[in-house]
This record gives structure tokens, C-alpha cells and sequence, in this order.
């Protein structure tokens, strides 16, 4: 079909030239053709795992198939058509999947929503879609629809995954997933079949919304072009390969488990196992012990800090051991980041202490078989990725939008500097405009938001680069740096402009400070509220003596405010005077991700914060 | 004001496992202080800390200014701190006298004893009913009465208190609750009250804590812990039926 020079990588065909059209991935051009072949090629090998019961059950891409095709024609049976938008409320699961992908055989638009999202949220975003079917996981998310149900007129169907605690219920638009599949289930393939090839490569795949840090959430339209292109960036990139174990656990709304979890399987045949519940996922992590691990820098910090905490309370050898073995890990990690060839005796100290602790310690936290781990949807502190390095499980930092189908740049072995988030990835172009902001060209560039043709049009400058709101700089090696977000940009009453995400983000590379927000807008001097990290600032309060008894007494206490305060003086020490932050204030109501205040990946919304909070900033100034 | 009680940094194993994860709370003069919780989230362990039973791994208990933590029981009894026990556990073959002799056994001023002893039946008339009445034979409620009278025999500083509406009709709890209260107010007795019961014994408080798996997650007046949005729907059946009218999963806790 194409007339471009081809290439083979991981087994898998595509354009020898990244990001040119028809953007391909072993001749397929849209997502369901693709699903289509690889489960007709992978026939009975295992595509998923799940836990039922406590057992892990293993579903093979045969079913795979025949589930979306089911799902698909009942969908179709319902009177879903082409175009048309479908929003799915629920956990990871298989289900999830299954009814995502058939919505897009359908050539109709996937959409998920967030668990944590409230009913008049869900509300917003269905009537935003237009959503057609609501998929929802199970009777919780069930009241949340019935919360809102007269909001949602045009909604036409609701399908539960989860019989569980409603086998008595009746609704009118209300039916459970297993009679969905039993309408398709007989349908006719041929009719399948046709849907799938008339889904175009320019069709709209799935909406993604934004958290949005201010205003609605907007619906990012990817469409099935804009995916293959990120798919055919991540074959080059990602960690995986034909038959890799993979670990399913970020929401799949959000664009990085989407390209981890979704598309990676289907471009190289891995396997997703999902992780029963988040709060299961360092269980799930070690039974599964994938070969490749894609998480956000809370997840990072959460694995450190657990070992950290095995270590302090194992015995004095325990520690001893520990340190050394990390000493040694540093010695090599050091000369592996600065390119430099690892002396003969540094490697020889590191393979004994490797043989003794460090791969014991991988093999615990379910990280022996890793090629390598990869972070990505919010800045990580340079000190933890040099400490993983020094374990063994090298960590690559990458950066992408929902609007760049979840890809950009980023760090690989032999290309890799810490701190920055890498090279521009091949296919995709990126510059620095005259006022410092990050622009993105690619095939992966989204094609607008919905229903927001004012939005989509700022989104873009006039010679068709998509602005990413970041500000960053590219360094001669073609490293990009971000160093704050256009949009934050702090003028202070001094006339000053302030980029306050690098402040931001030196402050939570603290192991007690989880997030902070600067505040200093038309104000005379910067101001910080800061939500400090529980476990930590408790262990920290618990060692050193420091009486506490819920969340607010520990953020009054004052030696937690001291605490707190020494780590914002050692930021301050590097940045300029009018960048210092003259006082600080700590969240001391314990915010879940609930709360409007954060964002699904748990970060803290500023325009939300600084308006919740009116109160604490007003006392600083 | 100094507190009567504080406990700071409580850390309490059973072998490897650790009950109670960094407690600290403070009971002050004339004060009931409530402690609520599910089952497993270290109230007794608490208490039995607090008494000496058990020995902390870390932290201190400060009675009357002085760190007390790791003292054996008989030493934290002397200095006023009495721990009525969960179950009663009154001493079933002796009579109810006899047990509440057993109570002053520290104490040797006859006269007093006596005084106080007439002040435990003003309280509780009915076991100078069943004064000669051989303990085991009471009932629930009575035995529940006989274990805070042989406390009140010490005249403690401070009495800890586990659960005494356990196994306890809701009429028998009131009861026991009220005069619980009259003893507060009347003869000054601080307590500490350990419980399941929120609602009688936010009633009852002053000030109250919420534990959970080891560790305080809430504490505030008993007034407003009794309003809070979580205490009421998880301890206090002030359940929200949700649109369908029957709820089967559960809010996540907040505790704010």
C-alpha cells in the first residue's frame, strides 16, 4: 500500500522514517484493524490477566476479540452509530478495554471518566460528549448517574459492568454488560468486519478531558492517525516486547496508561495483567514482576519510600549492607548517567553487592526482570532517579500531553539527562518560541477540542504549531528543559515575572512537601501553600519526639513547621531574591483525590487552591 | 494548664505486629475524654499501655507531669490511675463487698474506705442490695456497676474506661451513662472513655479521638466530632441512602 521505505523493529513493520503518512504499524492505519490482526494472529496466547477472586485468570486474545465484537453489536443493537460518543465511569478492568475498543470498531468515540469524579462532574462531561451509552462500573458509580439522571437528557443508555448488590434494580435506561453481550452475541461478523473497515484514520478515536487547572475540562479529540503516530513514537521507545508483562493500575482515562496499557499491547503483543485495586498495586507489582513499568513520580516515591522504611527497621547488619550496596549502586549509577565507562572496580564492587542485596531487593519490590522503568505526567526529582539507578532499575524520565496522544520527548539509555525530559522523539518535531514556550509539530497533535473552536484556535499558532503552554528551553544535544507553565507566570506587584513551577518543583523533591503552590500574582512578595507528604512528615514527627493526633495537629505542631520552613529556606538558597518565598502556609485537611482541589494524578490545582484557601493566603500578606 | 494525662508518641507491638502507630492525646482535670473506634484499632491497647499491663516500644506517658510509661501496674495504680476493665471482669466467687474491698486494697484508712464505699451504694443502689451476693451471680449490667464502683474505691485521678456498654441492653447503657456523667460532675472524676457506642459517648464527652488501624485520624470537641460528616455516617448510623434507597458501598473516610 505504501510506497515509503519500510523497516523491521521489535518484529513489527513501519515506515523507516517516523511521522510521515500513512502512518502504519504492520500496514494497519486505524486502531481496530489492528486489534483485529494481532488477536486473529495471537490466536490463544494470553492478551490479559485479571484477578477473580484472589486467582489470577488469563484471557487470551481470541476472546479478546470476540468480547469487543460482542460488546460492539450490542452497542450497534442499542443504535450507537458512527461518530457518535460513548463514556466509560470505572476502574481498570477488562471490561473497560473491551468496551473501548468497541466503540472505536463501531468508528464511534471512547471517553472515560474518572472514578473519583462527582455526579454533577460526570454530568458536565456526558452532556459536553454528547454521550449516547454510559458504561459504569458497579452500584456506586450507578448512584452517581442516578444523582444527576435529569441533568443528562440526552443520554440514551446505561450499561453496568457489575451485577453485584443490584440484582433487584430496574431502570428504564438501565442495563447490565452480560445482556449487552447477549444482544451481539450471534450477530453477524461480516457486519463487524464492515464497521472496522470503514473507520478512517482521520475519525475521531477517543476524547480525552483535562483536568483543567482552570475553567471545564476540555475534550481532547484524538483521532485514530493521531494514535497510530504515538503508537509508532513508542515502538522505538517503550520498554516492551512481543509476550512482556505488563502491569495495569494508572486510571485508563488518562493518556499514559492509555498508551501503556491499550495501545503498547497491540503494536508488540505483550500482556496487560490489571492490579486488583490501587491500593493492591505493590502486591500486584511483585507477583507479576513485569518487564517494563510506566508510572507517575507519586508512584516512584511511594516505592522509595517503602524501602527506605524496610531498610530503618531491618537489623544493623540490614542496614549496614543496605548502605554499602547503595554505596556502591551510586558509584556505578554515576559514571552510567555521565556516560562515562564504569571503572573495573566499581563494577566489580557493584556485581558483589548486587549478588548480596540489590537484586534481592529488586526481586521483593517485583522489579528483577525490568529492562528499564519510565515516569512521565509530572516533573521527578533528579536525586530519585539517580537513587534507582543505583538499585538497578534505571528510570527514564518522558513527557507528553493528552494532546500529543501522550508522547514528545524523552530520555532513553545512551540518550539520557537527569533532570531534563529528554530528546525529542523521532517523528516529532519541537522548538522554543521567542517568548520561552515549549510548540510541538506531529502527526500525534490532536485535532482540536471539543466543541471549543476558540480554545483549539489558541491552542495553535498560525504556522500550525501546538503551543503546550510549558516553558522550557532545548540544550545543543536537543534536551528539553521545562521550566514552567505560560500560563502560571507570576508578575509580582514589583513588576517581576516568575515562572513558579521551578520553584514549585524544587519544592517537592522534598520528601516532606507532596505539593506545593507559590502565590505571589500582584502581590508584593511570593507566599507558598504547601501539602506536606503524610507518611513522611508522620515518621518524621513519630522519630523525633513530636506529639501529634490527627492531620491538623501534625501541620500545627511546630516542629513540623520548622521542618517545613528548613526546607523551604534550602529552595530559597537557589533562587534569586525576588523568587524568595517570604512565608509559607501547610493544607492541614488531608485531600483526597475526591477533592476538587486535586487533579486526577493528585496534584494540586492552583486556581482551585488559591480560591479554597482564600483565607491562609490572605493571612500571609 | 498542664494536662492530668498526656501521651506522646505512643508506639505499642504485639511481637512484631504494632498496635498502636504514634498516638498522642491529652486528658486534662475534670475532663471525660472519649477514644472511638472499630474493632482492631489499638483502644485497648491504649489503655492497657496507659495502665502498665502492657510496656510501649516507644514514647512516653506523662501523669501529673511525671513519665510513667513502662512502670509495672501496681505502680501506675498507686498514683491514682485505674483501669475499669472490657468484660467487667469482676471477681466472681467474691461478694460484691469483697470486690469492692479489693478495689481500696491500696488504700488502708478505714473510715474513708467505709465513706466511700457508702458513696459507691448511693451511686449504684442496687449492689448494696446484693452487697453479700456472690459476684458471679449478677447480671451484666450489675457487674458492669460493680467494676466502676471497685474502681471509684480507689478514688483514682483519672479512671480508664473500656467499653462499659459492652454486651449492655441500650436502657442499661442510658443508665450506667448517667450515672457515669453524675460522677463526673458531681464528684469531679476525670475519665477516659473508651468506645464503640459513639453516640452515648459523644454525649457523654468532652473531647473526644477517633482511632483507625493504630493511629488518631481525628480529634475535636465531642460537640463537633458528633456533627462531622464522617463520625456521623460510619459511627453514628446516620446512613445516606443514595439515590436508589439501599447503599451498599461505602464513602471513603475523610475525617475532617
Amino acid at each position: 500500500m505504501s510506497t515509503l521505505p519500510q523497516t523491521v523493529i521489535k518484529g513489527v513493520r513501519v515506515n523507516a522514517q517516523p511521522g510521515q503518512r500513512p502512518v502504519h504499524i504492520d500496514g494497519h492505519t486505524t486502531i481496530p484493524a489492528l486489534l483485529r490482526a494481532r488477536c486473529q494472529e495471537n490466536g490463544s496466547a494470553t492478551a490479559h490477566r485479571a484477578k477473580d477472586l484472589g486467582i489470577w485468570q488469563a484471557y487470551s486474545w481470541a476472546d479478546y476479540l470476540d468480547r469487543v465484537r460482542d460488546i460492539a453489536l450490542g452497542m450497534r443493537a442499542l443504535g450507537l452509530q458512527r461518530g457518535q460518543v460513548i463514556s466509560i465511569l470505572s476502574e481498570d478492568r477488562l471490561e473497560w478495554i473491551h468496551c473501548d475498543m468497541a466503540a472505536q470498531c463501531l468508528g464511534a468515540i471512547s471517553s472515560g471518566v474518572y472514578t473519583t469524579d462527582s455526579p454533577s462532574q460526570l454530568a458536565y462531561l456526558v452532556n459536553d460528549s454528547d454521550t449516547q451509552i454510559l458504561f459504569v462500573e458497579n452500584d456506586e458509580q450507578l448512584d452517581k448517574f442516578l444523582a444527576v439522571e435529569g441533568q443528562m437528557p440526552g443520554l440514551k443508555q446505561v450499561v453496568i459492568f457489575d451485577k453485584e448488590g443490584l440484582h433487584d434494580f430496574r431502570h428504564e435506561k438501565c442495563l447490565f454488560l452480560s445482556d449487552l453481550v447477549d444482544r451481539g452475541r450471534g450477530g453477524s461478523v461480516a457486519e463487524f468486519d464492515a464497521s472496522i473497515d470503514a473507520v478512517q484514520p482521520g475519525d475521531t478515536a477517543v476524547l480525552i478531558y483535562t483536568s483543567g487547572t482552570t475553567g471545564n475540562p476540555k475534550g481532547v479529540m484524538l483521532t485514530h492517525e493521531n494514535i497510530m503516530a504515538g503508537m509508532e513514537v513508542s515502538l522505538y521507545n517503550l520498554p516492551f516486547t512481543k509476550g512482556a508483562e505488563q502491569l495495569c493500575f494508572l486510571p485508563l482515562c488518562h493518556i499514559l496508561e492509555r498508551i501503556v496499557s491499550l495501545y503498547t499491547p497491540l503494536i508488540v503483543s505483550s500482556t496487560v495483567n490489571f492490579a486488583e485495586s490501587p491500593e493492591t498495586v505493590f502486591d500486584n507489582l511483585r507477583e507479576i514482576s513485569p518487564h517494563g513499568f510506566v508510572a507517575v513520580p507519586r508512584v516512584w516515591e511511594k516505592i522509595y519510600s517503602r524501602v527506605l522504611l524496610m531498610a530503618q527497621e531491618s537489623t544493623l547488619i540490614g542496614r549496614w549492607a543496605f548502605a554499602q550496596a547503595l554505596k556502591a549502586g551510586r558509584a556505578r549509577a554515576e559514571c552510567l548517567l555521565d556516560d562515562r565507562p564504569v571503572p573495573a572496580g566499581v563494577a566489580l564492587r557493584y556485581r558483589i553487592w548486587d549478588f548480596l542485596v540489590l537484586a534481592n531487593l529488586r526481586r521483593m519490590l517485583g522489579m528483577d526482570r525490568i529492562i528499564h522503568g519510565l515516569t512521565g505526567a509530572a516533573p521527578i526529582s533528579p536525586d530519585l532517579l539517580r537513587w534507582y539507578f543505583a538499585i538497578g532499575v534505571p528510570v527514564y524520565e518522558g513527557w507528553g500531553m493528552s494532546e500529543t496522544s501522550g508522547i514528545g520527548t524523552i530520555n532513553l539509555p545512551g540518550a539520557n539527562k537527569v533532570g531534563s525530559i529528554g530528546q525529542t522523539c523521532a517523528g516529532i518535531e519541537t522548538r522554543i518560541a521567542p517568548d520561552g514556550e515549549i510548540q510541538v509539530k506531529g502527526l500525534n497533535v490532536f485535532s482540536g477540542y471539543l466543541n471549543k473552536p476558540d480554545k483549539t484556535a489558541e491552542a495553535f499558532t498560525e504556522d500550525g504549531w501546538m503551543r503546550t503552554g510549558d516553558v522550557g528551553r532545548i540544550d545543543n544535544q536537543g534536551f528539553v528543559t521545562i521550566t514552567g507553565r505560560m500560563k502560571d507566570i507570576i508578575i509580582t506587584a514589583g513588576g517581576k515575572n516568575i515562572t513558579p513551577a521551578e520553584i514549585e518543583s524544587r519544592l517537592k523533591f522534598s520528601h516532606y512537601i507532596s505539593d506545593a503552590v507559590i502565590i505571589g500574582d500582584r502581590r508584593k512578595y511570593l507566599t507558598c501553600l504547601i501539602m506536606i507528604d503524610q507518611e513522611n512528615v508522620e515518621k518524621y514527627a513519630q522519630d523525633n519526639k513530636v506529639p501529634f493526633s490527627d492531620f491538623r495537629s501534625l501541620c500545627r505542631a511546630e516542629p513540623v513547621l520548622d521542618l517545613i520552613r528548613r526546607e523551604v529556606e534550602a529552595v530559597n538558597k537557589e533562587f534569586a531574591r525576588v523568587e524568595q518565598i517570604k512565608d509559607f502556609r501547610l493544607i492541614d485537611v488531608l485531600l483526597t483525590a475526591e477533592d476538587e482541589e486535586l487533579t486526577a494524578t493528585m496534584k494540586l490545582k492552583r486556581a482551585t487552591v488559591e480560591q479554597r484557601h482564600k483565607a491562609l493566603i490572605d493571612a500571609m500578606y | 494548664m498542664s494536662a492530668l494525662l498526656e501521651v506522646r508518641n505512643l508506639e505499642t507491638f504485639y511481637g512484631p505486629i504494632m498496635a498502636i502507630r504514634g498516638v498522642s492525646l491529652e486528658v486534662h482535670k475534670g475532663q471525660v475524654v472519649t477514644v472511638l473506634g472499630a474493632n482492631g484499632a489499638g483502644k485497648t491497647t491504649l489503655l492497657k499501655t496507659i495502665s502498665g499491663i502492657m510496656d510501649p516500644e516507644k514514647g512516653q506517658i506523662l501523669f501529673e507531669g511525671e513519665e510513667i510509661q513502662g512502670r509495672e501496674p501496681h505502680q501506675v495504680v498507686r498514683r491514682g490511675i485505674v483501669q475499669v476493665p472490657e468484660g467487667r471482669e469482676v471477681f466472681p466467687l467474691l461478694t460484691v463487698e469483697e470486690n469492692l474491698a479489693l478495689g481500696a486494697y491500696t488504700r488502708s484508712d478505714k473510715a474513708e474506705i467505709a465513706r466511700d464505699r457508702d458513696m459507691v451504694f448511693s451511686y449504684f443502689p442496687i449492689l448494696a442490695e446484693r452487697r453479700l451476693q456472690e459476684a458471679g451471680t449478677l447480671s451484666g449490667g450489675q457487674q458492669q456497676m460493680l467494676a466502676i464502683g471497685r474502681g471509684l474505691m480507689l478514688r483514682p485521678k483519672i479512671m480508664l474506661l473500656d467499653e462499659p456498654s459492652l454486651g449492655l441492653s441500650p436502657l442499661l447503657t442510658q443508665e450506667i451513662f448517667t450515672i457515669l456523667r453524675r460522677l463526673n460532675e458531681d464528684e469531679g472524676v476525670t475519665m477516659m472513655l473508651v468506645e464503640q457506642n459513639a453516640a452515648v459517648a459523644l454525649d457523654l464527652a468532652d473531647q473526644g479521638y477517633v482511632m483507625e488501624l493504630g493511629r488518631i485520624v481525628m480529634s475535636d470537641t465531642a460537640e463537633k466530632l458528633a456533627a462531622s460528616e464522617d463520625i456521623r455516617s460510619f459511627y453514628l448510623g446516620h446512613a445516606n441512602e443514595g439515590a436508589r434507597g439501599e447503599r451498599r458501598w461505602k464513602k471513603r473516610k475523610t475525617w475532617r
